[in-house]
């Protein structure tokens, strides 16, 4: 923006203001998210290794998440391709919220931050019916009733391993193949999806504060920055689990 | 807070704009948009392509997806994030040490991913595993006849 250019980023760590320019909420929002992405990061790489480890026994995306609401046929990746397109538009949404902040434009903030929650909530419901259809299995609504599939399961009655058909998905067995790819889904969209949830409510309270006229009164819109700033890295977030689960 | 520091800049207002510099911002915003659906689409439209071309698992559609996906992260933080208009040391102090830490685990993974591959290096239980798990899914890609004996079995059992 125009004032960078202006700035004598030589003169300003002499003290008396920021070097970075930047107030010190939305600083520390950015330290915060750089060590949440390390974590994200860390989870990733622990998943790539695994994953490349048990590569001959890994099931195919494709072959795993096939469903779509209200339409009983085999659309492989459709629906995740359509939750991946409503949160890139929401956060579209949260970016056009912070421009209209920008300008000091209340509705403007109302409006988008509005649809920006909608979209989230939206996110938030997907991921729970696809949870929901990869737990429960093929047994359920799965086309033309094929179903299961050949696991080790743990009988508590022998103490041995037994051969049975399983249906859908817990920690220790899964229908789809080895536990592992269970335990990394489980894991990394669960701890992606309690982002976008905890985005949600952090959407809503400002929200509420927005419609109260908080930031009217206090002369900017810098919250809605910051919590802009969340939103986006928890759809960066989003692009890279999707790229590594669903395409790969 | 200002009572105590009256000459402190006001950082947060020094991102506001008029309407005609945010009509500018808006339609930048947009596209950055549609670039980004764009290369989600063509992804879907390639990793649907994929299992029937025989690309799955191919080196070129790895690199393709991952460099794609970093176009978009950095669509997303640069536009999105606005880090692209950030002082130039606020940029670095964000992306060098995430980077650093990136390169440095890619590396790691890629050293360990190699070395836990040779053979010698696949312990015995990983191989026990391994064949087991290849042969539940023979059996499962046999058919369900057999499938649904041992269900049924199973379930005299508990009955």
């Amino acid at each position: 923006m125009a004032h960078v250019a202006e700035f004598d980023a030589k003169a300003a760590w002499d003290g008396g203001q920021s070097p970075f320019r930047v107030s010190y909420g939305k600083m520390m929002m950015w330290f915060f998210l750089v060590s949440d992405a390390l974590t994200f990061g860390g989870l990733l790489v622990s998943y790539g290794f695994i994953r490349h480890k048990y590569a001959e026994v890994w099931p195919k995306a494709e072959n795993v998440f096939t469903h779509f609401p209200f339409i009983e046929q085999h659309l492989p990746l459709a629906y995740v391709g359509l939750m991946t397109f409503i949160l890139i538009m929401s956060s579209v949404t949260m970016v056009l919220a912070v421009e209209a902040g920008h300008r000091m434009d209340r509705r403007g903030v109302t409006v988008w931050m509005f649809w920006t929650i909608v979209g989230g909530a939206m996110f938030v419901g997907s991921q729970a019916w696809e949870w929901y259809h990869f737990i429960v299995g093929t047994h359920v609504g799965g086309p033309e009733g094929h179903g299961g599939a050949l696991r080790n399961v743990w009988d508590p009655a022998t103490s041995t391993y037994v051969k049975q058909v399983y249906h859908g998905a817990t920690m220790a067995v899964n229908e789809y193949g080895v536990p592992q790819f269970a335990n990394y889904f489980f894991f990394i969209t669960g701890f992606h999806g309690f982002h976008v949830f905890s985005g949600v409510i952090i959407n809503l309270t400002i929200f509420l504060n927005v419609l109260k006229g908080t930031y009217e009164k206090r002369g900017h819109y810098e919250m809605i920055e910051k919590v802009g700033l969340y939103w986006h890295f928890v759809d960066l977030v989003w692009v890279f689990v999707f790229t590594f689960f669903y395409l790969l | 807070m200002s009572e105590f520091h009256d000459d402190y800049p006001h950082y947060e207002t020094m991102s506001n704009h008029d309407e005609a510099y945010g009509k500018k911002a808006r339609r930048t915003l947009w596209n950055v948009f549609w670039i980004m659906l764009a290369i989600t689409i063509f992804e879907l439209i390639i990793g649907s392509m994929a299992p029937g071309h025989g690309w799955t698992g191919t080196l070129w559609l790895k690199v393709l997806f991952i460099g794609l996906t970093v176009v978009k992260a950095a669509a997303i933080v640069l536009w999105f994030m606005h880090l692209g208009h950030e002082v130039k040391f606020f940029k670095y102090i964000i992306l060098l040490p995430y980077i650093t830490f990136i390169l440095y685990a890619v590396f790691i993974i890629l050293v360990e991913g190699v070395y836990s591959g040779y053979p010698r290096n696949v312990t015995r239980v990983d191989q026990i595993f391994i064949d087991q798990q290849k042969e539940l899914k023979s059996h499962s890609a046999q058919g369900g006849g057999d499938a649904h004996a041992t269900e049924a079995a199973h379930g005299e059992e508990h009955h």
